[in-house]
């Protein structure tokens, strides 16, 4: 240490004229960052404007290969058809479609889907008119995929037949509502 | 005697604190950021999306198709648009298919009719049979429009396929 000191002072004493001139001791030092800060807000702002926070979802969604034809047992087959206003009716089987809000809609599918009988066996078709806009559709699968959860939840308490909780087998199709289907539920 | 107060020209503020904090964000955002893809670029029509409850799953980014049907919005007209997400397929597939028109060659996403949309799904499956179809329409548009998009897959065996949605608020 003293072997330091004592070279620096000799270095010092070298400089001549400002040898005479007191020396502050510097500790840190300081770097002006303001054009740094100007160009990294100026980025900042940029990527925080441009920037879409809301990326696309998407809806699985999946249609039997062919039109063919399958025998189904009337009684479970749940029917949902949409209006072109955006009216929604359902029924079972042959029986007289029931007006329906959308709001209550999901109560009665997990109802239909739990019956006994037909639990877990229910198809249910969605009968869409061609006017209806895009949009509501929408709204009504997401009320069905919102009420899988209930009944997923629901079936998984019933054992079936080797005694492990039931699995849920979702059927489901799309279809087009039909003139005959459209004469009925035209003046509801 | 009173103490002689030295006089003060101008302040230092420590900015470090400020950079550290701001650095971080821009970091954030710009790796977060998405740029729009070459197709989204020419479009001219803006998709309103139906919406739906919140989901986890999002659209995967390669082998992906997307049927768009939208609203231009200059003219009001309803169309059909196909992209294919892969460059290197959609290359191929736009040279296999015949009945593209010439001056719609060059681009990343086709304005197409119905019998032109079959035919290229068809081909589509053939060139990479990984490809995942999403239909991309607009809220507004009446089913009609998604019923016969859907026929076209159906066509084309793609049967299993996504509705794109945005979350709903």
């Amino acid at each position: 240490m003293g072997g330091l000191s004592s070279s620096l002072q000799v270095e010092r004493q070298k400089r001549g004229k400002h040898s005479k001139r007191k020396k502050r001791k510097r500790i840190g030092f300081h770097l002006d960052m303001t054009p740094l800060v100007d160009i990294t807000f100026l980025l900042l702002t940029f990527f925080m404007f441009t920037t879409t926070m809301a990326t696309p979802q998407v809806m699985e969604m999946s249609i039997p290969p062919e039109q063919v034809e399958i025998e189904v047992i009337a009684e479970e087959l749940l029917t949902v058809m949409l209006r072109a206003d955006g009216a929604i009716f359902w029924h079972i089987a042959q029986d007289e479609p029931t007006k329906v809000e959308l709001k209550d809609l999901r109560r009665v599918y997990e109802r239909e889907n739990l019956r006994e009988n037909v639990r877990n066996k229910l198809i249910t078709v969605l009968k869409i008119d061609k006017d209806v806009p895009y949009g509501y559709v929408v709204n009504i699968l997401d009320e069905f995929n919102l009420a899988e959860l209930y009944i997923t939840q629901e079936l998984a308490k019933i054992p079936d037949e080797e005694g492990n909780p039931t699995e849920r087998k979702r059927r489901f199709t799309i279809a087009k509502l039909n003139e005959e289907e459209l004469e009925k539920i035209k003046e509801l | 005697m009173p103490k002689v107060k030295k006089k003060r020209i101008g302040f230092v503020i420590d900015m470090t604190p400020l950079v550290d904090i701001t650095f971080l964000l821009l970091t954030f955002f710009m790796f977060t950021a998405k740029f729009k893809t070459e197709a989204e670029s020419e479009q001219k029509f803006f998709i309103q999306r139906p919406q739906a409850s919140a989901d986890t799953s999002k659209l995967p980014d390669r082998d992906l198709a997307i049927i768009k049907i939208a609203i231009d919005t200059v003219t009001y007209d309803t169309s059909y648009y196909y992209e294919i997400v892969n460059e290197e397929d959609r290359r191929m597939v736009w040279a296999n298919t015949p009945n593209i028109p010439p001056e719609q060659l060059t681009r990343a996403q086709l304005q197409v009719d119905l019998p032109l949309l079959s035919q290229l799904i068809i081909e589509t499956r053939k060139v990479n049979s990984k490809t995942r179809f999403a239909i991309d329409a607009d809220r507004r548009i009446r089913f009609q429009w998604v019923d016969e998009a859907m026929e076209a897959l159906r066509k084309g065996r793609a049967t299993l396929f996504n509705y794109v949605t945005e979350k709903r608020q």
